[in-house]
């Protein structure tokens, strides 16, 4: 399928969002554009983060020529923590968010840095070990849909750039709405559909045709952020998005689009 | 008209402004405590936030403190649902703080507004006074020692030079404003003509207080 093709799959898929929440209700789920068993995404996405883990800071910010810390920081601003919270960092990779959510929480509060992956894991405990953080983090291995925690745990459940990957949306989104505590609330930042149409033609360029590159320049591997561009035009659109943190339970669920709409911000409460 | 503001709202939201401000004077604060030469004692601040609203910034900067055992790191966001100390303020008054005016006399001239605990705010601003940076030695281990003195000798001159040639500038620009070209007044000027001022409205007094007594003896009936 040339790059061409894919743009215009993408397209439609996001004109019509319907579309990837029907594959998704099937056995059958999107891994990139490709349609596959839903039994097998897990350890096809765990390939593709193995492989980019030891990397993955560095191409952050290739990729994003580093803008990624202010979405990431426009997140930790929107969250409302507070010293003493109880806070998720799911699918938190290489820690970015649990590094800053450790120092607004305090001795008190606590942090946890949860990835389906082993590898990201590791080299998001390393990471932050290196920078002194220890007090406060504490690291789970799990998946999103099967959340490994007492209900009401958590003041604020954070996700960012992971849902995307995730299996099951719906059912991650409930399993999340079942960890928060009364008054607790989820953000989830990810790639999402571009507000102008130039915008999002300059950015389905940059995705298909200079993102594989880079990736296969500096993390060896094209293949993993080709899947990278295809999962962002497979992902629900703000709206689409929103309808279903509002039908796993969420309340007063509102999104902000960061960069044009490239990135959005989710926020909904659990009461 | 509500566009342009829009607009640059709009702007500001898409390139994330704020959150560019807050990490740059994050950056600045952090990097200045990490050159602090003398001991800051942070006890009473750890975990306590100062929300800190300009007139002149569309958004608050809020200031948190984070303790770990060999550091101290300060944390800027733009919101914070809790916090311990707001100070809604100008830059200009900013400064007017920085030179000990006292607390009590901004706030009366409506020039501070704070709310929650003052101790914090203080304690911030202690914190902020107790910085003491050795920029000598810090240049120094970049640049080497004799380029660094003499780099900052010749910093000194260049500033002694300006500063005395600023001073000239101002009086003989004082000088020729009010007298070569007479575009502003001396102060004799002002105190003579607000003497003139007094001396009409004491004579307008005395005119109106003949006028009241003469349409009083008008109004008396004649005998």
């Amino acid at each position: 399928m040339s790059a061409k093709d894919q743009n215009s799959q993408a397209s439609d898929l996001s004109d019509s969002p319907s579309k990837s929440i029907d594959a998704d209700n099937q056995n059958t789920t999107h891994f990139g554009y490709k349609t596959i068993e839903k039994d097998e995404k897990i350890s096809m996405v765990t390939g593709v983060f193995d492989s980019v883990a030891k990397q993955y800071d560095v191409m952050n910010d290739l990729m994003s020529f580093g803008i990624h810390r202010l979405w990431k920081r426009f997140t930790i601003d929107a969250s409302g923590v507070r010293p003493g919270n109880t806070v998720l960092d799911l699918a938190g990779g290489t820690g970015d968010l649990t590094a800053k959510f450790s120092k607004l929480v305090g001795r008190e509060g606590k942090v946890i840095l949860a990835d389906i992956n082993s590898s990201m894991l590791n080299v998001g405990r390393d990471k932050l070990r290196d920078k002194g953080l220890v007090q406060n983090i504490e690291y789970v291995q799990a998946n999103a849909e099967y959340l490994p925690f007492e209900e009401n745990t958590f003041d604020i459940v954070t996700i960012a750039f992971g849902l995307r990957n995730v299996t099951d949306k719906d059912k991650a989104l409930r399993s999340i709405y079942s960890v928060l505590k009364p008054g607790g609330r989820l953000l989830v930042l990810e790639f999402s559909k571009p507000e102008n149409e130039l915008l999002n033609k300059v950015y389905d360029f940059y995705s298909f045709n200079i993102l594989p590159k880079i990736g296969a320049l500096v993390a060896k591997d094209g293949d993993s952020y080709q899947y990278l561009a295809e999962s962002i035009r497979m992902h629900p659109d703000q709206e689409t998005l929103k309808s279903m943190m509002e039908n796993a339970g969420f309340e007063q669920t509102t999104f902000k689009n960061l960069t044009g709409g490239v990135v959005a911000l989710h926020k909904g409460y659990k009461f | 008209m509500p566009l342009r503001p829009n607009i640059s709202a709009k702007l500001s939201d898409h390139l994330l402004l704020p959150q560019v401000v807050t990490a740059a004077i994050e950056r600045v604060i952090n990097k200045a405590l990490s050159l602090n030469n003398k001991p800051i004692f942070f006890t009473a601040v750890v975990q306590k936030t100062l929300i800190l609203e300009l007139t002149e910034l569309p958004f608050a900067l809020c200031f948190t403190v984070n303790n770990r055992p060999n550091s101290a790191e300060i944390m800027v966001r733009t919101q914070a649902e809790h916090n311990d100390c707001t100070i809604k303020t100008s830059m200009s008054s900013l400064k007017k703080l920085k030179a000990k005016q006292s607390i009590t006399q901004l706030i009366k001239q409506d020039e501070l507004d704070v709310t929650g605990d003052i101790k914090i705010a203080q304690q911030f601003a202690s914190i902020a006074q107790a910085l003491e940076i050795d920029w000598q030695t810090e240049l120094a281990k970049h640049l080497g020692d004799v380029p660094t003195h003499k780099l900052l000798h010749f910093g000194d001159k260049i500033v002694q030079s300006l500063t005395t040639k600023g001073k000239q500038l101002e009086a003989d620009i004082g000088e020729y404003l009010v007298h070569e070209k007479r575009l502003v007044v001396t102060r004799n000027q002002i105190n003579i003509f607000n003497q003139q001022v007094k001396e009409v409205a004491s004579a307008v007094d005395d005119l109106s207080l003949r006028i009241t007594k003469l349409v009083a003896n008008m109004a008396e009936p004649s005998d």
